[in-house]
């Protein structure tokens, strides 16, 4: 029993202890260092901080180039299929173009007669201002990890970014700014679990919290009333409720899927985003 | 022609180093390009080192798995030197295992990889957990960890095969 005992203690201390031919460290150094690491950056000191700023601008342009081979890889593969898909998709965009021009005219007179409602009104200008933009910046990485979906983005503080500000894609928003270092930033995306967004669904005036579970077709709402049901093809805006981002930003949308349930997904798809727009969201005010 | 031959020999015998550096640089979890294909995500970077901390230990240096643990931290937005220790647990728990075991084979490496994939995750998760206020995918992280273990085998024949050429010289 001793001896099995003792069996285990040495195979366990060689383990940790031994260094091999070409190690110049033990197990057990290299243990104790990532621990005070985590450490470390959990209680966040000044110099720690700024040396992981400084390391992460460094990784993120090193990631750019490995992660060159993969996005030629995509390229490649959309390039494929976009082929194949050339044809069909120009009969389809035609008929688009057609209903859309009919459609111009009624929301060109539906715009300016909002435009009226709202002066009257006094209620703010929901678009988004070329003023707010505070920059265009071009993504760098996409992560889609199980730990975190977000973005790393080419801008930081030296363009003026901070933590806190809004992010756009298409005029769509996308994420909030968790991370800014001095030439990169990292955004943290609407689809992503850690992201919970104050809004409201068209037609009602209920208000709920928008929060990602992965997905972007796959969104979920909380704290929605138990006798309120939810209706396809609505707009889910943000409401600007604890000064969160300003109001009526269009995030999702409610739609039917195969099974005819109504389910959300966000207006664009995050990933896809190449270049975006910094704007100041919650920091303006 | 001869400084040729020796970096070719260099690469060819840092290419544990360089593909470990290389996934945690790109945040590899499997083929992102084919639609559905991301379904079969899987760690290769445990994979990796689970293979050469067991078999060929001076080919992988417990440094440049700390080193690359903290880029994956980076690159993944987790907090600072919890890969790290995630990937030391690993490599902590196949040289255990190349210590109490007298004559290996590919089936019992490949279910002492079972615990090993374990080790390492619950470490990840208990870093992430205190140390941080990250929400984490269960689902993914599971089915990840499922296919890392199915695809052992096939990461164990390319790796010793390749590791074959310099054990003949």
């Amino acid at each position: 029993m001793s001896d099995s005992r003792d069996d285990f203690i040495i195979a366990l201390r060689y383990a940790l202890l031994k260094k091999g031919a070409k190690q110049k460290f033990s197990l057990f150094f290299l243990i104790l260092f990532s621990i005070l690491i985590i450490t470390l950056d959990k209680l966040s000191v000044p110099p720690v901080n700024s040396v992981r700023s400084v390391l992460n601008d460094l990784v993120y342009r090193f990631s750019v180039v490995t992660s060159s081979t993969e996005k030629i890889l995509i390229y490649l593969s959309s390039a494929s299929k976009n082929h194949f898909t050339v044809y069909s998709e120009n009969k389809n965009l035609r008929e688009e173009i057609e209903l859309l021009k009919k459609n111009n005219y009624d929301s060109s007179y539906l715009l300016t007669e909002n435009e009226n409602l709202k002066l009257s009104l006094g209620l703010e200008n929901i678009k988004l201002q070329e003023e707010e933009i505070v920059t265009n910046a071009k993504v760098m990485v996409d992560q889609n990890s199980p730990y975190l979906k977000s973005l790393s983005i080419n801008k930081g503080t030296k363009s003026g970014i901070i933590k806190g500000m809004t992010v756009f894609s298409k005029n769509y928003f996308i994420g909030t700014v968790i991370e800014a270092n001095y030439y990169s930033a990292r955004v943290l995306l609407i689809n992503d679990l850690n992201s919970k967004i104050p809004t409201v669904i068209q037609d009602s005036n209920v208000n709920t919290i928008l929060a990602g579970s992965g997905d972007y077709k796959d969104f979920r709402l909380e704290y929605l009333p138990d006798d309120f049901k939810l209706e396809p093809n609505k707009i889910i805006y943000t409401s600007g409720r604890a000064g969160f981002l300003i109001s009526g930003l269009p995030v999702a949308i409610t739609f039917l899927n195969k099974k005819n349930e109504v389910k959300i997904k966000a207006l664009t798809d995050p990933r896809q985003a190449s270049i975006v727009q910094v704007a100041k969201g919650q920091v303006r005010n | 022609m001869f400084a040729f031959k020796t970096i070719k020999e260099i690469l060819l015998r840092s290419l544990p180093i360089l593909l470990l550096y290389f996934l945690c640089f790109n945040n590899f979890e499997g083929i992102k390009e084919i639609e559905n294909a991301i379904l079969f995500s899987f760690n290769l970077q445990l994979i990796i080192i689970y293979i050469y901390t067991l078999k060929f230990p001076d080919y992988l240096g417990s440094s440049h798995i700390f080193f690359s643990g903290i880029i994956n931290d980076v690159v993944l937005g987790t907090p600072l030197g919890s890969s790290s220790l995630s990937y030391l647990s690993m490599c902590f728990f196949s040289s255990y295992i190349r210590n109490v075991t007298l004559r290996s084979k590919m089936t019992t490496e490949w279910f002492t990889f079972i615990p090993a994939i374990f080790f390492s995750n619950l470490i990840f998760f208990v870093v992430i957990n205190n140390f941080s206020n990250l929400a984490y995918y269960y689902v993914e992280v599971l089915r990840s960890s499922f296919f890392t273990f199915l695809f052992f085998p096939i990461f164990y024949f390319i790796f010793i095969k390749h590791q074959r050429q310099f054990k003949q010289e």
